[in-house]
């Protein structure tokens, strides 16, 4: 049957777009596998041409087919199915190079239809249909990526957020608990106060009056310091006073501190200090500060007839100080947050331990600032807690005398006016706008023997000087209207006549060695930190005014 | 039509040949054991077949349709809701995030998933009745239940049987609902059924 014109007509058409048109390779069998189409796309994809294949068999000419299990395919085709072999479980029918593009893949992915090719109900041959799928599939990926990257962002969004909350609920709970535990020693040092200025106490009422006023303004007076160092250390402000340190006899210095607070509990305390530790180098201050912590930390928690046992030792290039004790010991699920600022591992207003939870906070940083590390072992609750720090040992040049120069001062200990260097016959001008302080310090110097001229401001300061011709000035540097600083620079701007060169101490609050400095460049000879310690302002004095110690 | 016990249980056991064959076929290509839970089989006049399935597939259905023509000819189908369909293909290709919705890939993959069930049990009919069955491309269809029995390819002058085919692939410990759907000319599933009687008769010897 000849074909009508309309047919051959298509027929053309069809020919014409499957070898020349078509945007996807198309390969043409017969029911024996050989290839008798093979189009222009085919040629190109795979550098062979139509010549060399058309009449070769297909699984002959193409083994990988069969080593993949593919030929299958085939024979269901020549069997009257069609098939259909997706891009996401095969690849690829044949290899082809990706054409262009960024792509990982090694070969073009493909997706691919084979049809069996029949007439009159009886399978001649097969068509394969091979589309090339690289750009999609990588498009898609990328998608997928995309998908999967903002699923994570949400989540990590929500982490943050919920941190945040966390952070905010612990801020919560330390601004109650900074509260409570600032209000505890004022209620007794009010209490206490009030009971004085009645003056119906007896001697030893006074005397206990006295003694607590004097403990509760300590404690709060530590409280304060301990806020202070965790804002400087938050705003990255803290400065090590770095210099050659005997640490034994800081570690000792700070044993001696809460040996007190110790005997009251009767803790035993045992040391293991190894001499040949020797100088190492570090902030005297800070240092001490750290074993402090520790040790107020071991005291808190250990009970009564309880034991804290201190070591230091040398390691290798390292030094360690050990602190364990037999106290309430520390929870598995505490454990990773002992160090955090503002954690306490109970946070209930009922909760027996004071304090802020910030000693142990602040020891991490400052260990830190100085290179070491510091890590806290407890087998759990009850069955106490071992704190180890770790210096790095420093090979610094042995100089003993200057280590012993800078160990820290004692600051807990008794007023005693004994051995104080005389005063007497010193004016000394006084500059403070808070009448307490001026007070304090008028009574110390003329207990003494000095003659105190007191000024409540800058230009009442400015006028004593005038008028009484000073030998030594002491003054306040925050003040209303004009501070400290604006004084010193005025009286230095005088002639030496007029009081120009006078020695002068200025009181700072909580001083470190950025505050030490402004301090010395503007023109004062010495800085007293406040709270002033009476034996401190009564030697800085009369070293202002050259007098030595009395032997 | 009703089928007899015995006729139903026949039926399934012959698919269950089927089926097995093509969870054979997934398995080699995916590296992962393929299982398809042994089919439950119900036949339904078309009317029927929209109440049946609608619990099944209350939003939109996933299909891979292919048409197949010879002496028994109608529809067949593989019907899986769309969460489903794309729970099966990541679980088919490894993915390891769950995807969100069927690209063009995952598409593919159920195509070829749908074309390997369907020409398995078409196959299995087309030898048991001796016949040479002629198939369609497979094509995979998203849309309602309603769009999706409407576009079934049977004159709707004649009366259309469906036989209804439960099961489910087991996957890496999971399980994902399916459906077989085979539309038939009453003739043809007359033909089908004689069939079915005399192989399950040769069995009994």
């Amino acid at each position: 049957m000849t074909p009508s014109p309309k047919e051959t007509l298509l027929n053309a058409a069809v020919l014409h777009w499957m070898h020349e048109l078509a945007a996807q390779g198309i390969v043409t069998t017969d029911s024996e596998l050989n290839i008798v189409g093979w189009n222009n796309w085919m040629e190109e994809q795979t550098g062979k041409h139509a010549h060399e294949v058309i009449g070769k068999n297909l699984l002959e000419l193409f083994p990988e087919l069969t080593e993949r299990r593919l030929d299958r395919h085939y024979k269901w085709a020549l069997e009257g199915q069609v098939r259909v072999l997706s891009q996401a479980l095969h690849e690829y029918l044949l290899s082809m190079p990706v054409v262009s593009g960024e792509h990982v893949y090694p070969q073009m992915q493909q997706a691919v239809r084979i049809s069996p090719l029949s007439r009159d109900g009886r399978v001649i041959g097969t068509l394969t249909i091979i589309e090339d799928v690289t750009e999609r599939v990588a498009r898609e990926a990328e998608l997928q990526a995309q998908v999967e990257a903002r699923t994570r962002l949400l989540a990590s969004e929500k982490l943050a957020r919920s941190e945040a909350e966390r952070a905010n609920r612990l801020k919560d709970e330390f601004l109650a608990t900074i509260s409570h535990e600032l209000r505890n020693p004022l209620n007794a040092i009010l209490g206490w106060a009030h009971m004085l200025r009645t003056g119906k106490l007896n001697e030893a009422n006074t005397d206990r009056a006295v003694e607590t006023i004097y403990r509760n303004a300590q404690s709060q007076t530590q409280l304060v310091s301990d806020l202070l160092d965790v804002s400087r250390i938050i705003s990255g402000k803290l400065r090590l006073d770095v210099r050659t340190v005997d640490l034994i006899y800081i570690v000792n210095a700070a044993i001696d501190s809460i040996r007190p607070a110790a005997d009251a509990k009767g803790i035993q305390l045992q040391t293991m200090l190894d001499p040949a530790v020797g100088p190492i180098s570090g902030d005297a201050d800070r240092l001490q500060q750290i074993v402090w912590n520790l040790l107020t930390n071991a005291v808190k928690f250990t009970p009564k007839e309880g034991k804290i046992q201190i070591k230091v030792q040398r390691v290798d290039s390292h030094v360690e100080i050990v602190v364990s004790d037999s106290g309430v010991g520390i929870s598995k699920e505490f454990l990773p947050y002992v160090f955090d600022r503002f954690r306490q591992a109970d946070a209930s207003t009922t909760r027996i331990h004071g304090g802020l939870g910030l000693g142990l906070s602040i020891v991490r940083q400052l260990v830190d600032l100085h290179g070491g590390s510091v890590s806290v072992e407890s087998e759990g609750e009850g069955k106490g807690a071992t704190f180890t720090i770790t210096l790095p040992f420093v090979g610094v040049i042995n100089n003993q005398k200057e280590a012993e120069s800078v160990s820290p001062a004692h600051g807990d200990e008794a007023v005693t006016f004994d051995g104080l260097p005389s005063l007497q016959g010193i004016k000394v001008l006084v500059v403070d706008d808070e009448a307490d302080t001026r007070e304090l310090i008028s009574e110390v110097l003329k207990e003494c023997g000095s003659e105190v001229i007191l000024s409540r401001s800058v230009a009442e300061a400015l006028e004593a000087l005038e008028q009484h011709r000073p030998d030594i000035l002491i003054s306040d540097l925050g003040m209303p209207d004009e501070d400290g600083y604006s004084l010193i620079s005025k009286i230095r701007s005088l002639p030496p006549e007029r009081g120009g060169q006078i020695p002068a101490a200025a009181l700072t609050a909580y001083a470190r060695a950025e505050d030490r400095m402004r301090v010395l460049r503007s023109g004062f000879q010495f800085h007293l930190p406040k709270p002033v310690d009476s034996a401190e302002l009564v030697t800085v004095v009369a070293s202002l005014a050259g007098r030595a110690y009395k032997s | 039509m009703k089928l007899t016990e015995r006729q139903t249980d026949a039926l399934a056991e012959l698919i269950n040949i089927a089926f097995a064959r093509t969870g054979a076929a997934l398995s080699e290509l995916t590296g992962h054991r393929v299982l398809l839970s042994p089919p439950e089989v119900a036949v339904y006049r078309t009317e029927e077949l929209r109440p049946a399935l609608a619990k099944f597939v209350p939003g939109d259905i996933a299909s891979i349709h292919q048409v197949f023509g010879g002496p028994v000819a109608g529809d067949a189908l593989l019907l899986l809701n769309y969460a489903g369909a794309v729970q099966l293909t990541d679980l088919l290709t490894d993915e390891e995030q769950p995807s969100v919705f069927l690209d063009e890939s995952a598409r593919e993959v159920l195509t070829e998933v749908g074309n390997i069930l369907l020409n398995a049990c078409l196959g299995m009919f087309g030898n048991l009745l001796n016949v040479h069955v002629t198939f369609s491309v497979p094509r995979l269809h998203l849309e309602t239940l309603d769009e999706l029995i409407d576009s079934t390819t049977s004159d709707k002058t004649e009366m259309h049987y469906a036989l209804v085919v439960y099961t489910a692939f087991q996957v890496r410990d999971s399980s994902v609902k399916g459906f077989l759907v085979i539309v038939l000319s009453v003739g043809s599933l007359d033909r089908l059924i004689q069939e079915v009687d005399a192989w399950e008769a040769q069995q009994g010897k």
